[in-house]
């Protein structure tokens, strides 16, 4: 890329694949330049099963985007998803030498090391290993710990992992493009970076990205990322059900979810009827409002189940100030957010990108959430953290003035 | 406190006349129970329990019972259930006292507040110990109320059904139908009243008024008591020269059948005809014949024809029926909460069974266990006659009405009961409706899209398989 701060996000995802571009500013907004899009095939549950094809789709997507950016793209961030995705919390320790107490950067770098230092499936690779808190000496919350005095800095991390091959494919399929893939980034913690704000983090934020494939969570509590995953079921599921249950195409099914779906029960007239035209526009069959939905809801109502069974064996979903955010292509269904209150038992809002301006269509609508996320994600790679590769020595040069 | 000992029941009491007592319990209780006095309900006694002295004072029932004098000092629970408890279990012998000497207690109750969750329960309770036939009339708050109160009203619904013997469930998110959306709030719950009121006194006018073919109790119960927890209900009046089809449209058009649709689903429904002299056969005919539509083939239908002269050109139908659990799973928002009237209920001590009875000539062959009649004595004073059941056909009683239990006997001749209900002095309970049979899927569940990719599986379920399907819900 001419233009350093030029940077776009690529989600493969199951119902469409999404190239966002956009333009880190010096004040640290972020401005989309175009988004292109491409109806996603052989991609199944957030992970490609049809490599060929997949490829086909990702290509039409970049192409699209640079059309519509004026861009030529050449290197990426990547979001990845799957059900092969796993987090845990863990804490490193590194003790200082007898001769020197102040902590530097190495010692910084040592401890995020020791914090990896855990066993984590032989086939299994670390995607994210994020700061939540440090300790020195026993001292609890500390932020930034270089130049601090102390003997023993403890830090906790959460650190995210999954199938070594299964991301590497979808590196793969970006690589034979061929596009230069900056970073792989869990595309639920993507999503967060432009749904949440620094406050909402700070109070406690549960994030769902319920998209076509899977639903991706991150749960924040003072400022930290303390949860997250990734559940194989999302939109498709949805539409699976529908077609099943009514027996119609799955492509009507779809059609019938965006238009008519809703997961609230009883909001419908006893006996409301929703007329299926045929693809002549002649009257079709009838379906009745309410078992549409009915099927929608309670599948709805147990992916939610789920997540929450899921986020209850850590204590911190009691303690949600923000409350829950739901965004990506599901959110778009009607009532979810009441569904999704009174079962988390905290108020949930439906929401999209918030930190970024551009193209204003693409910021407001929530299936756009995790592009969006990944170039806000590169940006605060770039200015926050050293970045990886070979501007890393830069980087460290770089934080080291600061 | 007012308490006004006004008893208008008399105390010499007809042969057919039973002891009806009608008790409410908390504000929205009271309300229902002044809407069924101003609609006119001359064969019952009405007793309306509250904490609150002020919404006692207004209510216009004769007999009036102040809860927890101490607990709560004349004001409301507060909200507070337990409060609600206390204070019933602080006055427990007035309760009592009012209860007792009657047959059969309706409890209205609006569920989710203090007094009516936390006291409904104990009036409950207290009815069956005095040993009446118990029926419970709730309504369950709008969804708007917050889920505090519906979790409130959910428990108390539960322990409600412990004790009743039917409870009728009114879900006040369903109710909202009844009006238009651009009606005051106040209309809503005007309306709610209203339907109580409406469903209480066909189910008192049911029993009372002797029939030409008769609806007993025992017919009563049949039709509430599967584990519901919604009440189909409706009834409709009509004096026009199509008075049999305008009469069964209105009793449809209630928001509670959902214009009969749901109907289909049911496997006891009950049906009354009352009319005046003037009611003809073939009206009832035409009537039952549009009935017969909306039921599904193995629906048992409940029949009863009264000639009320009052009515005068008059034709009012009355339909009765309840969801089971797992048919209305799919429809409802909530977990069903069982409701009971079951004779497994543990709480059924004080019945005792009785011969079984023959299942009455029935025309189709309904796949049926060998229903068996449970028989329960009222009054220890009256000893316990219990009829002969088993003889379908009695010519001894010329006086009583005939009663009959079985579906579609209207063109057949009526089988006569041998005694009233009163003399009879039994609750028959129906057998349960014919076990539902499944079907067995013998094909592994399909996946349908996710055929060929990896199976969700995750605490033990295949997340790929509709969750309609895993949960056994019924979609159509």
């Amino acid at each position: 890329m001419a233009n350093n701060n030029l940077m776009v996000g690529l989600e493969i995802g199951t119902s469409k694949i999404c190239v966002v571009v956009g333009e880190g500013r010096p004040d640290g907004t972020l401005k989309i330049l175009g988004v292109g899009e491409a109806p996603s095939r052989g991609v199944r549950k957030g992970e490609i099963v049809d490599f060929e094809t997949a490829m086909k789709c990702v290509h039409e997507a970049v192409v699209d985007a640079e059309q519509k950016s004026d861009v030529m793209i050449k290197s990426v961030y990547v979001a990845v998803a799957g059900s092969h995705l796993q987090s845990f919390n863990n804490r490193g320790c590194v003790m200082l030498p007898e001769d020197r107490d102040e902590i530097d950067e190495q010692d910084v770098e040592d401890v995020k090391i020791n914090a990896r230092e855990v066993s984590i499936p032989a086939q299994n690779a670390f995607l994210h290993s994020i700061i939540q808190h440090y300790q020195v000496d026993g001292q609890q919350g500390v932020l930034n710990p270089v130049g601090m005095l102390g003997q023993k800095l403890e830090a906790d991390f959460h650190i995210i992992h999954g199938v070594r091959t299964r991301i590497q494919n979808t590196i793969r399929c970006v690589k034979e493009l061929p596009l230069e893939v900056e970073d792989v980034v869990f595309s639920g913690l993507a999503s967060a970076q432009v749904v949440l704000t620094q406050q909402e983090k700070d109070l406690g934020a549960l994030v769902i990205d319920m998209g076509g494939g899977t639903t991706d969570y991150v749960l924040y509590s003072e400022g930290a990322v303390r949860q997250s995953g990734c559940l194989a079921v999302g939109g498709d599921h949805i539409t699976n059900d529908i077609s099943m249950g009514l027996r119609i195409p799955m492509a009507r099914a779809e059609k019938l979810k965006v238009e008519e779906g809703s997961c609230v029960l009883g909001n419908c007239l006893p006996g409301e009827m929703i007329l299926l035209k045929d693809d002549s526009g002649f009257a079709g069959k009838e379906i009745e409002c309410e078992t549409l939905n009915t099927i929608i809801y309670l599948r709805l109502r147990e992916a939610f189940e789920l997540l929450k069974r899921r986020l209850e064996q850590e204590p911190y979903l009691g303690y949600l100030g923000a409350g829950v955010f739901i965004t990506g292509g599901c959110s778009l269904l009607s009532g979810i957010d009441h569904l999704a209150s009174e079962i988390f038992e905290t108020p949930a809002n439906l929401t999209h990108a918030q930190t970024a301006w551009g193209v204003t269509s693409a910021v407001e609508n929530p299936q756009f959430s995790t592009a969006i996320g990944l170039v806000k994600f590169a940006q605060v790679m770039d200015t926050d953290r050293p970045p990886r590769g070979f501007s890393r020595i830069f980087g460290k040069l770089f934080s080291g003035k600061r | 406190m007012i308490q006004l000992n006004k008893n208008y029941s008399l105390p010499e009491r007809l042969a057919e006349f039973i002891p009806i007592k009608i008790a409410s319990v908390g504000g929205a209780g009271l309300n229902v129970l002044d809407r069924i006095i101003l609609d006119g309900l001359e064969r019952a006694d009405v007793v309306a329990i509250n904490t609150d002295v002020q919404s006692l004072t207004s209510s216009v029932a004769t007999r009036k019972v102040q809860l927890g004098r101490s607990v709560s000092r004349g004001l409301g629970s507060g909200g507070d259930p337990e409060v609600g408890y206390q204070a019933a279990l602080e006055s427990a012998d007035e309760i009592r006292e009012a209860l007792a000497d009657s047959d059969v207690i309706f409890i209205c109750a609006g569920l989710g507040g203090g007094t009516g969750s936390g006291a409904a329960p104990y009036v409950a309770q207290a009815a069956r110990e005095a040993g009446a036939l118990v029926i419970a009339f709730v309504t369950l708050p709008f969804a708007f109320e917050g889920k505090r109160r519906n979790a409130q009203a959910r428990e108390a619904l539960a322990r409600i059904s412990e004790f009743a013997h039917a409870v009728v469930c009114f879900e006040n998110d369903r109710m909202g139908d009844l009006t238009g959306p651009q009606a005051g709030i106040h209309q809503a719950f005007a309306m709610a009243d209203i339907t109580i009121s409406q469903s209480v006194r066909s189910i008192v006018n049911l029993v009372h008024r002797p029939g030409l073919i008769r609806i007993g109790f025992d017919d009563l119960l049949a039709a509430l008591r599967t584990r519901n927890s919604r009440c189909l209900f409706g009834y409709g009046e009509s004096d026009s020269d199509n008075r049999a089809h305008d009469a069964l449209t209105q009793a449809l058009k209630n928001p509670l059948m959902d214009r009969g649709r749901m109907l289909a689903d049911a496997t006891h429904v009950l049906v009354q005809v009352a009319g005046g002299p003037g009611m003809t056969l073939s009206e009832i005919e035409i009537l039952m014949q549009e009935v017969g539509r909306h039921v599904g083939d193995q629906t048992q239908i409940l029949f009863g024809a009264v000639v009320d002269g009052p009515l005068g050109d008059r034709l009012g139908v009355t339909i009765i029926s309840s969801l089971s659990a797992e048919e209305e799973a799919g429809l409802l928002q909530h977990a069903p909460t069982p409701s009971n009237a079951s004779t497994s209920s543990p709480a059924c001590e004080d019945y005792e069974p009785a011969t079984p009875q023959p299942e009455l000539q029935s025309e189709e062959p309904v796949v049926e266990p060998t229903p068996v009649e449970e028989t329960v004595p009222f009054d220890g004073a009256m000893a316990a006659e219990v009829l002969p059941a088993a003889t379908p056909i009695s010519t001894e009683t010329p006086l009583i009405p005939t009663r009959n239990g079985e579906p579609e006997h209207l063109i057949s001749k009526p089988h006569e009961k041998s005694t009233s209900w009163k003399e009879e002095k039994a609750f028959a309970e129906k057998p349960a409706p014919p076990a539902k049979q499944e079907v067995l899927q013998f094909e592994p569940v399909t996946r349908g899209r996710f055929e060929k990719s990896e199976p969700t599986i995750i605490e033990g379920e295949d997340l790929d398989v509709p969750t309609y399907l895993r949960k056994n819900v019924k979609v159509k």
